[in-house]
């Protein structure tokens, strides 16, 4: 500061990180301005300030907010990985079954041929089966542009399902599902709508992982809505939320969840209007939330039943 | 390589709501000489006229609505002791720990090959 002060510079301000004789650590904001008084060399006026807690309290919160980010992402890929290893350990469980079958029926006296031949026709559906998570998996997290196909809700609900299905196992949640068989196909992005549906089913697992009175029952439903509507809802039994928070909802400040799987509530919203469809939440009779969502029919010559602009 | 039993064989159900496990395992475990049973769910076993004649239990442990292992309870409290293998795609290794010392025979994880499978299943039969 003396070197400023000798080139003329008038106003300062400065912060220092002390480290005291007991090895605890200071923080001083300092500041401080010339005076111009009757005598040649300038004086300063100046306040020095113990900001040694507000800074500490400072450091501390990003500390928590990075590690928070870290444990998230972990929490997130390792969930994942569980669910990916479960879905591929099935198929690739069928694959040496079979094989080793195969072996037993080859090895049979006289050997079983035609029983083997089925053998490998079903491993070579296992190995497919296999392929299909993966390609399921793939193309549930790539970023891609909005494509529209004819979408059947249930079956896209079942496959998501399917992928949380450890998730939910492992939070004690009770998955019941009532997806109708006969439900009409929606005309829209498939993977963006199974993200809106992963969202859900997420949100209401983290809504309930404080229960502990009441089993954790998590419900998602597919039905029509009307002659020309296909509807979904989540529904939970968690802490419910009240009217504030439910407006405030979908709100892009609410989706600051560091959650590299899903996407947030004000998304899934935005991604449901681009269906020309609507997403809401209202609160249950009993415990807990209710989100649902609902989307226009493809009619049938082949046109969404209301224009649906693709961007 | 042949392994008749005597008249008649014994019966193995399995519970497993995955379809290639359902459609693999049995013929698998006829190969043993046994027979086998498929169910898509523990409630359909429950449900079914199979249940005394089974002389032991292959269980998937996580399933969509009633698990193996409250299959495994429920049976309990019926007093049906049916000798158990449990079967898991988790890869979580403290299960086996956990339901041997309850008095499960043997705990799996896919895949799992067809001579352990053996091993177990003949174990199991010893029991009944």
């Amino acid at each position: 500061m003396a070197e400023r002060a000798q080139r003329g510079e008038s106003y300062f301000e400065y912060e220092h990180r002390l480290v005291m004789p007991d090895s605890s650590l200071k923080h001083l904001h300092l500041i401080a301005h010339a005076v111009h008084g009757e005598n040649d060399p300038p004086q300063y006026v100046g306040a020095v300030q113990d900001v040694t807690r507000r800074r500490l309290a400072e450091e501390a919160l990003d500390k928590a907010r990075s590690e928070l980010a870290h444990v998230s992402r972990l929490t997130t890929l390792s969930s994942l990985t569980a669910s990916i290893a479960h879905e591929v350990n099935q198929p690739l469980s069928g694959v040496v079954t079979n094989a080793d079958a195969c072996l037993w029926m080859l090895d049979a006296d006289p050997p079983k041929l035609e029983d083997a031949r089925d053998s490998v026709r079903r491993i070579i559906r296992d190995g497919n089966r296999a392929a299909d998570v993966i390609t399921r998996l793939r193309a549930l997290f790539s970023k891609r542009a909005f494509t529209l196909e004819p979408v059947n809700l249930s079956e896209a609900a079942l496959e998501v399902v399917a992928l949380t299905l450890n998730d939910l196992q492992r939070n004690r949640v009770v998955l019941g599902s009532e997806l109708a068989d006969d439900l009409p196909v929606v005309a829209g992005d498939r993977v963006q709508l199974q993200q809106v549906i992963l969202n859900l089913l997420r949100n209401a697992v983290d809504a309930m992982i404080h229960v502990d009175d009441r089993p954790r029952r998590l419900l998602i439903r597919t039905e029509r809505e009307g002659a020309d509507a296909v509807r979904l809802t989540v529904k939970d039994a968690g802490i419910g939320l009240d009217r504030q928070t439910m407006n405030k909802l979908f709100d892009a400040f609410y989706t600051t969840k560091s959650d590299g799987m899903g996407i947030g509530l004000s998304i899934s919203r935005s991604i449901i209007e681009r269906h020309q469809g609507r997403l809401w939440v209202e609160p249950n009779e009993g415990p807990g939330t209710t989100f649902a969502f609902s989307i226009p029919c493809l009619v049938e010559n082949g046109a969404a039943a209301t224009d649906t602009k693709v961007s | 390589m042949s392994a008749e039993g005597v008249v008649p064989r014994s019966l193995v159900s399995i519970v497993d709501d995955d379809e290639s496990v359902r459609e693999s395992l049995p013929e698998l475990i006829r190969q043993f000489g046994l027979d086998a049973r498929t169910f898509a769910s523990a409630e359909a076993f429950l449900a079914s006229e199979f249940v005394n004649d089974t002389s032991c239990l292959v269980l998937d442990i996580a399933m969509p609505g009633m698990s193996g292992t409250d299959l495994w309870q429920e049976l309990t409290k019926r007093r049906q002791m049916i000798p158990i293998v449990f079967i898991t795609a988790s890869g979580d290794r403290s299960i086996r720990r956990r339901v041997l010392a309850e008095g499960a025979v043997e705990c799996l994880f896919k895949p799992f090959s067809g001579t352990a499978l053996r091993e177990a299943l003949n174990a199991a039969l010893q029991l009944r």
